[in-house]
């Protein structure tokens, strides 16, 4: 089958019949057009969210749909192999193109037909709205003429044709299937990125610290995001633009690079983390992003128990829970069992940690004796027991220690060496509120876990973690003492999350027993942790904060969303772990294992792909 | 009314439910070593398939005696329908696949069933009400309900047929061959899907008569039900031994009669005032499982086996 497709040299025509340049032409006109069309008028009302009423001044939406044009403007130029742009492609496939084309033609689509839903009718759009969407569905059109990708991806196109050839005859599912490997020929990311020229190495740190730069800027551009609209095309358009980058490789050549410039890259990415605030006007972004930090910290301190070692913590959040209410007794709150006990600051989190730490061996000891099932059970219990022991011990029904479903309210801010975290601070004309020293401290708490998480898992008992996690029995016959290891692993876990238990403590200003559960609709919760670090990738330091990140800002900006959230994760659970369950950054070892083909010695093909498309669909 | 002979006649209805839950947990793990952690949402979707015959299909007043039998028939399809397409479409894919994988596609599932529950069944984002079989006798000391006694008769009646099923019938000794070793079994000629999938059948089954009867004795269920019963019933799989049938109902009957007799009588031990009633049985019944994982780890029946690698 790979012969007979491969002899054609010349490059096929696209999906639609058009001559190569004309289809370039389009694409590049398209783009260029869909950029310009931000500029116009899209409505004659400023009821919609953002403003788009002013021609010449590119308001919310438009400025989604103005980056979307410009990107396609930049992979077309590339594709006309314009100097200087080459590197945007450095397979020559035309993947990104179409991806963008179509990230572009979404978010132009969708926010017309929001005006016209919101504002009841197609005759609130101005013509612009028209322009825009003429222009991204032209470079829509002009990008699916381009040929196809290169190499293997031509096979999949021939299905494709194929069953649009053969029309309804065979079967409805088979169609179905040749248009997603058609569609997949486009996006597909090519087998071979011919490797990048050598570069000096000021200028490869020079390319991560752009690249850093950038991220920050879209993350906070995430974050800012006023209105859910605006969210949903900014996700739109970066879901596409990520894709983009990947099928065109050039997440693969960053990620080379980072590889060799680790700590280098870590810097920065601590360096934008720290600037974060100092972009922000107002405290509720911040407030936001510290939440994200607490949110992702837990994840991260989580992913070493699940990610590294393989044991499936259930109630994980519960040791949130035992920092926090560590931290509210001994803050010197006036409701707090022990109110004359005020400890500072470094020695409440550490008794928070140890508090944690106690429980995680408490729960661990028993049950990691026993094979990995039990554990998911026992933390599960343990977490639904804290809940409701919390819950109990308010005095009447339980010893009065925790005030019970009131919680622990009015926790003292901190204060270090007069450094007051309740107040605004100015430093260097930036103004920093409340919750912008929270998040700053949250960073720093962060990087304390990224650091015990990187030295931890390349370390000797990391490599024990994963020997562990990989065959238990095998790891036990090479001399690893499995229970030992797995109790470090668990326990480490659990004083992790209880440092950041303490912290969030303060941020919330109280703690009371209702987040603290296993599934709720707003995180943290123990399947939300999950979740993040499933969606994000397990035993990856990035992942779970992405997961994190996405899995805060989807509920907190879509509101409508709220009730069907649990809904929607528990699916999404579902279908990751059938068809991508090594999550959206994928460990390297994890993606060979989760695709192992059961034979030893022989390559195969198919189980690497990245698209659901390619794997079987009927299976 | 609180007499001993109460209390563990109490305890005694309460494992029984715990039991037959558990029956589900313990045979899918016996053949397939895989905890089914939706399967406190089957139970959970049993209670609400019986809920849809009474009050959407039976006309009103139906007498109870034609309606219970009708509602087990309407819960129990609902249940197995639901067990088995997670089997089919949920777990087969996924056999192989690490340990992980299909532990946390149970977790999936088992969100995804109580927030369709919550979002789709006509006013279940509260308790309903549930028909209840109230009527109370007196035997001696003890008083129990008319929902007690079919209780006692559906968990006697279920086990037996069980353990008949499974000691004489081909298809139940076909399923101890393959509990006991899958590739042989198959090599044998024993198609082990069919073997998974009526597993699951069963659990589902056992599931959907303790939905209708928790039903029938608190009058009410809502879509949380299965979550915390779930817990419990797995817990009692565990005391008695998984894998092992006779262990999982040997472990809820204890497991029920600890936590009740817990939460009636602990508050009498001196420095333990304030940790009785109900507010702390789950902490009970929790540490018993803490307990016997420490001290026998096998449970209560069980036997040891080596991990399979």
């Amino acid at each position: 089958m790979t012969d007979l497709t491969k002899t054609t040299t010349a490059p096929e025509p696209g999906l639609i019949p058009l001559p190569a340049a004309a289809a370039r032409a389009l694409t590049l006109v398209g783009g260029i057009a869909t950029a310009a069309s931000a500029f116009l008028a899209w409505t004659w009302t400023s009821e919609f969210p953002g403003d788009l009423t002013i021609t010449g001044y590119p308001g919310g939406l438009q400025w989604l749909t103005f980056t979307g044009g410009l990107l396609i403007t930049l992979f077309a130029l590339s594709g006309y192999g314009i100097r200087g742009l080459g590197w945007l492609l450095p397979a020559g496939n035309n993947g990104p193109t179409v991806l963008t084309a179509l990230g572009a033609f979404g978010t132009t689509w969708f926010t017309v037909i929001a005006i016209a839903v919101n504002l009841d009718g197609l005759v609130n759009l101005e013509p612009g709205a028209y322009v825009a969407a003429v222009a991204s569905l032209l470079a829509v059109i002009g990008a699916f003429a381009l040929p196809a990708g290169a190499d293997e991806t031509h096979n999949a196109k021939a299905a494709f044709a194929a069953g649009l050839r053969k029309g309804g005859i065979p079967s409805n599912t088979r169609i179905v299937i040749a248009t997603f490997k058609g569609l997949a020929a486009y996006i597909g990311k090519p087998d071979r990125i011919p490797a990048p020229g050598a570069l000096a190495p000021w200028v490869e740190r020079a390319v991560i610290t752009v690249v850093t730069a950038v991220g920050l800027g879209v993350f906070t551009y995430g974050i800012d995001t006023e209105y859910g609209e605006l969210f949903i095309g900014y996700l739109i358009l970066v879901v596409f633009a990520m894709w983009a980058l990947h099928s065109a490789g050039l997440t693969d050549r960053f990620s080379r690079l980072v590889a060799h410039h680790r700590g280098f890259t870590l810097a920065m990415g601590f360096a934008a983390a720290i600037a974060f605030p100092f972009t922000q006007t107002d405290d509720h972004y911040a407030n936001i992003g510290v939440n994200i930090l607490i949110f992702g910290t837990v994840a991260l301190g989580l992913n070493i128990v699940v990610g590294l070692a393989g044991l499936l913590d259930l109630g994980y959040v519960a040791f949130l829970g035992v920092g926090a209410y560590t931290a509210a007794l001994v803050s010197g709150s006036e409701f707090s069992r022990f109110s004359g006990v005020q400890f500072p600051f470094w020695a409440a989190a550490l008794s928070g940690a140890a508090a944690s730490l106690i429980f995680g061996v408490l729960i661990g000891a028993p049950t990691l004796r026993l094979r990995g099932d039990y554990l998911a059970i026992v933390t599960l219990g343990f977490g639904e027991i804290f809940r409701i022991a919390v819950n109990n011990m308010d005095g009447v029904s339980g010893p009065d220690i925790t005030n019970g479903p009131n919680g622990i309210p009015s926790i003292p801010d901190l204060d270090f060496f007069g450094f007051k975290f309740g107040e605004a601070h100015d430093i260097g004309g930036f103004t920093l509120g409340r919750f912008a020293n929270y998040y700053l401290l949250m960073v720093l708490i962060m990087a304390i876990v990224v650091l015990v998480y990187t030295r931890a898992a390349d370390s000797r008992i990391g490599r024990s973690w994963i020997a562990i996690r990989e065959d238990e029995t095998a790891a036990t016959a090479m001399g690893i003492n499995g229970f030992r290891v797995k109790l470090i692993a668990f326990a480490l876990g659990a004083s992790l999350a209880g440092l950041a238990g303490t912290v969030s403590a303060h941020v919330t200003y109280s703690v009371v027993p209702t987040p603290y559960q296993f599934a709720g609709s707003t995180p943290p919760n123990s399947a939300f942790l999950l979740a993040a670090v499933v969606l994000g990738g397990m035993g990856t330091v990035a992942g779970p904060l992405l997961g994190a990140a996405l899995l805060y800002l989807l509920p907190e900006k879509l509101v409508f969303l709220q009730d069907k959230s649990l809904l929607a994760f528990g699916i999404a659970l579902i279908i990751l772990m059938r068809f991508r369950p090594e999550g959206i950054i994928a460990n390297r070892r994890n993606q060979l294992e989760f695709h192992e083909t059961g034979q030893l010695d022989v390559p195969d093909t198919e189980t690497l792909a990245d698209d659901p498309a390619v794997t079987k669909a009927g299976a | 009314m609180n007499t001993l002979p109460q209390q563990l006649a109490n305890g005694l209805l309460l494992g029984s439910m715990y039991g037959l839950i558990a029956i589900g947990y313990t045979m899918v793990y016996g053949i397939v070593q895989l905890i089914n952690f939706a399967h406190g949402e089957i139970f959970m979707t049993g209670a609400f398939g019986a809920l849809t015959v009474y009050f959407y299909v039976l006309p009103d007043n139906t007498a109870m005696i034609i309606a219970v039998p009708l509602m087990l028939i309407g819960g129990a399809l609902v249940a197995i329908l639901i067990a088995v397409g997670a089997e089919r479409f949920a777990y087969r894919p996924l056999r192989g696949a690490p340990r992980l994988a299909p532990l946390i596609t149970a977790i999936g599932l088992s969100l995804a069933l109580q927030e369709v529950v919550r979002n789709f069944y006509p006013d279940a984002d509260r308790a309903r009400a549930f028909p209840g079989l109230d009527a109370t006798h007196d035997i001696g000391s003890v008083t129990i309900k008319d929902a007690d006694i079919f209780l006692i008769v559906a968990a006697i009646v279920c086990m037996s047929g069980l353990a008949f099923f499974v000691r004489r019938s081909r298809t139940g000794r076909a399923m101890q061959a393959t509990a006991q070793d899958p590739d042989t079994a198959q090599l044998m000629g024993i198609d082990t899907n069919r073997i998974i999938v009526i597993a699951f059948a069963i659990g589902g089954f056992f599931a959907a008569v303790a939905a209708v009867a928790y039903g029938l004795k608190y009058g009410n269920v809502d879509y949380r039900m299965g979550f915390l019963m779930g817990l419990k019933a797995f817990t009692a799989a565990v005391l008695g031994g998984i894998g092992n049938i006779y262990g999982a109902m040997l472990g809820g009957i204890v497991l029920g009669v600890a936590e009740t007799l817990a939460s009636a009588y602990i508050d009498g031990i001196p420095g333990m005032q304030q940790l009785g009633g109900q507010g702390w049985a789950n902490v009970w019944a929790f540490c018993l499982l803490i307990i016997v994982l420490l001290v026998r780890p096998q449970g209560l029946l069980g036997e040891r086996v080596a991990d399979r690698a």
